[in-house]
């Protein structure tokens, strides 16, 4: 059975009180200290909606009460689609899906224990991939094309997205002109404009710059994307004692203020426009300032943000299932599985960067796609929790069965066996005999036979009247 | 008393503390005189600004870098003991002359256009004042143009550029052709640093030199200013 959508919220790092002292602070840094906003656009707009705007310093400070009125216009649940309705997520409330993240420059071969640059063909394959693998629910698009130059890098990697699975897909986006392609390209694929707004098949994601600011590009991204009515993410990303304070309840008020600008800057563009809160918080080496990824901290924080976004009203893009590790070892096992563990058990709506991601998400992996498949399969039952009731109590049977008796033949047993328990398609429970007797393979080595079964097994593409209409109409794909 | 004031200047230095209101790492020094206090000091007393740089400044840093390489200290470690440094290196500065010490050279650093990221900038700045170096911050998003401008103007014998994105590095290059342009380009060294840049980039835009972090990049332009 696929998990997805269940409701989380089990695990709560932040008391009310707490989420109470740190909305007080975010408040007060959006009135007193404000943001830097960089984009004349995003300025004028700030301005006309009744912030206080300082054009020499370009600064924008917003009264409590007028940013909670724009913040309270956000919808509180968003619903991206896939070109299959059963692919359809509504991210809101306490409801937890996890999904792929972005964007690697590499691959990681665990063959040969080398990195290599990531091409178009590889997200190609990984779109494939992760089409097959159920327990990953969005497709962001992870690689980044490095043979192309800029101009062409948007409309390339949406394209690879729509064309190999049926997933909704996310992707960060990198020039304007790219964004209008994309667009596009997405309206011929739902059928018209009007269509993808009803059931938007891809979603963007516009990065403020932590602390408080807002760059040029990304201002014009973010009122260009609002203007369109596609579903927007408005991530920050503090690191502790590098772009935030060193503590973490100091990076959750930098984080929430600097997600809250791109939220509110969405809805002075038009009211209602589906956004997303997002976080990318974690906290650094301070030995030399690199950004972790696999954190025990980076998952209290976005589970902490998960339930500010609860606080809010406002669906949540949450952080976790990376690795800083190279290889494919028991570290990357288990900094991926705590930190989902923790966004997921809280109630994070969309866990990104869930699969594939290692080596300060620099680099992507395909045997790695498949083992966070398997342990977002597993994250996703314990989310699912223990179900109490008359059935599931089994006293009747404790009764039948009696003393000394058995379960295995038990029509409850069958009836309930697959449901409670997850069936791992992955990892190895065969005696020692059995497991020699089949090659004594390590779980990288099986991940890289599934991951290459399922790309050769893939058969989807997109409808080929509407693949070719694209491909005449937008100009720079590579097919 | 000479060496006393030199080896609390050096220990101050180790503890990363401007002046007496700073806690610096270890318990109880908040109130004890810091290392501006201390140099002042120093200089009513008539001690020579050389035993005062070499000995207390300079030997501080040693130690600290030390306890950086022993995984001790980490970088807001380093940037306190160099912030400390650089505060008594500007209330030395007076001075340096009539003691026959020659200025280790003026260094301008920029972060180019189109990118707002100035944190290692920012950390580099700090430690090359740290480092005895006269910097001179011209901030972030900076057009090849006004660069050149300030080049020309301050005369500086280093340019450090510094950028983020993979977007905005092509900047860098764009800054190096402007200062060939208006001739400049052989008055100044120009050092690059940031996430995406690496040596071969460095060499292919016609840098002199690249730090891959901030330590690296004041070894870069001590080795810089040796040749």
């Amino acid at each position: 059975m696929i998990r997805k959508g269940l409701a989380g919220g089990s695990y709560q790092p932040l008391t009310e009180e707490s989420i109470a002292k740190i909305h007080q602070t975010v408040m007060a840094v959006v009135e007193e200290v404000g943001f830097e906003v960089n984009s004349e656009k995003a300025l004028q707009l700030f301005e006309k909606a009744g912030a206080r705007v300082d054009r020499e310093k370009l600064r924008v400070r917003l009264p409590q009460a007028k940013a909670m009125e724009l913040i309270g216009m956000a919808p509180p649940e968003v619903r991206l689609c896939g070109q299959e309705e059963k692919h359809d997520v509504l991210l809101g409330g306490n409801r937890v899906y996890a999904g792929t993240g972005g964007t690697a420059l590499y691959i990681y071969e665990p063959v040969t224990k080398q990195k290599r640059s990531a091409t178009l063909e590889d997200l190609k394959r990984i779109a494939r991939l992760v089409n097959r693998l159920d327990n990953i629910h969005l497709f962001m698009l992870p690689t980044y094309p490095n043979e192309l130059p800029i101009e062409q890098v948007d409309a390339n990697r949406f394209f690879a997205g729509l064309d190999n699975t049926t997933k909704h897909i996310m992707g960060g986006v990198y020039t304007l002109d790219g964004i209008k392609q994309v667009l596009r390209m997405a309206e011929m694929a739902a059928g018209s404009a009007e269509k993808l707004r009803q059931r938007p098949l891809i979603s963007m994601i516009g990065c403020s710059i932590s602390p408080l600011k807002m760059d040029a590009q990304y201002g014009d991204l973010v009122v260009e994307i609002a203007q369109r009515g596609i579903p927007l993410v408005c991530p920050a990303e503090p690191l502790c004692g590098a772009t935030s304070p060193v503590t973490l309840a100091g990076n959750l008020v930098i984080q929430t203020a600097d997600s809250l600008m791109g939220v509110m800057l969405t809805q002075i563009v038009k009211p209602g426009t589906p956004v997303i809160f997002g976080s990318v918080a974690t906290n650094t080496d301070l030995r030399d300032l690199k950004y972790l990824a696999g954190s025990v901290e980076m998952g209290l924080l976005n589970a902490a943000g998960a339930q500010m976004a609860q606080f809010y009203h406002l669906p949540f893009y949450a952080t976790g299932g990376m690795t800083d590790s190279k290889v494919l070892d028991a570290q990357s096992g288990y900094e991926s599985a705590i930190t989902s563990l923790l966004c997921a058990l809280a109630g994070a709506n969309f866990i990104h960067d869930a699969a594939g991601m290692m080596d300060f998400a620099l680099t992507a992996c395909y045997e790695k796609f498949v083992i966070d498949n398997e342990i977002l399969g597993m994250v996703m039952r314990a989310v699912d929790g223990i179900k109490v009731n008359d059935d599931t109590l089994a006293f009747d049977l404790i009764k039948e069965v009696g003393p000394g008796g058995n379960f295995v033949a038990a029509k409850h047993t069958r009836r309930f066996m697959r449901r409670e328990h997850y069936q791992p398609s992955l990892s190895d429970r065969n005696s020692r005999e059995e497991w020699e007797a089949k090659g004594g393979k390590a779980l990288w080595q099986k991940a890289g036979e599934k991951a290459r079964r399922l790309i050769a097994e893939h058969k989807y593409h997109l409808p080929t009247a509407v693949r070719q209409n694209i491909l005449s109409e937008i100009t720079g794909i590579v097919d | 008393m000479t060496e006393d004031i030199i080896s609390l200047i050096r220990e101050n230095v180790i503890q990363g503390r401007v002046t007496q209101d700073d806690e610096g790492l270890d318990e109880g020094m908040v109130g004890r005189p810091g290392v501006t206090e201390l140099i002042e000091k120093a200089l009513a007393m008539g001690i020579d600004v050389r035993d005062i740089i070499s000995n207390g400044l300079t030997e501080g840093m040693n130690l600290v870098g030390q306890k950086f390489e022993d995984k001790e200290y980490y970088i807001p470690d380093m940037l306190a003991s160099a912030e400390a440094v650089g505060a008594a290196m500007e209330l030395l500065e007076p001075h340096l002359a009539r003691s026959g010490i020659k200025p280790k050279g003026k260094i301008l650093l920029a972060t180019v256009k189109g990118d707002l990221h100035d944190i290692g900038k920012n950390i580099v700045t700090i430690l090359l004042r740290g480092a005895g170096y006269t910097v001179k911050d011209l901030g972030n998003d900076m057009e090849p143009q006004s660069i050149v401008n300030a080049v020309r103007a301050e005369k500086p014998q280093f340019l450090g550029l510094s950028a983020l994105l993979t977007s905005t590095m092509v900047n860098m290059r764009d800054t190096i052709q402007a200062l060939e342009e208006s001739g400049l380009r052989d008055k100044v060294k120009v050092v690059i640093g940031g996430a995406p840049v690496s040596e071969e980039y460095a060499r292919s835009i016609g840098a002199d030199g690249y730090g891959s972090d901030g330590f690296q990049a004041v070894a870069v332009i001590e080795s810089l200013t040796s040749t």
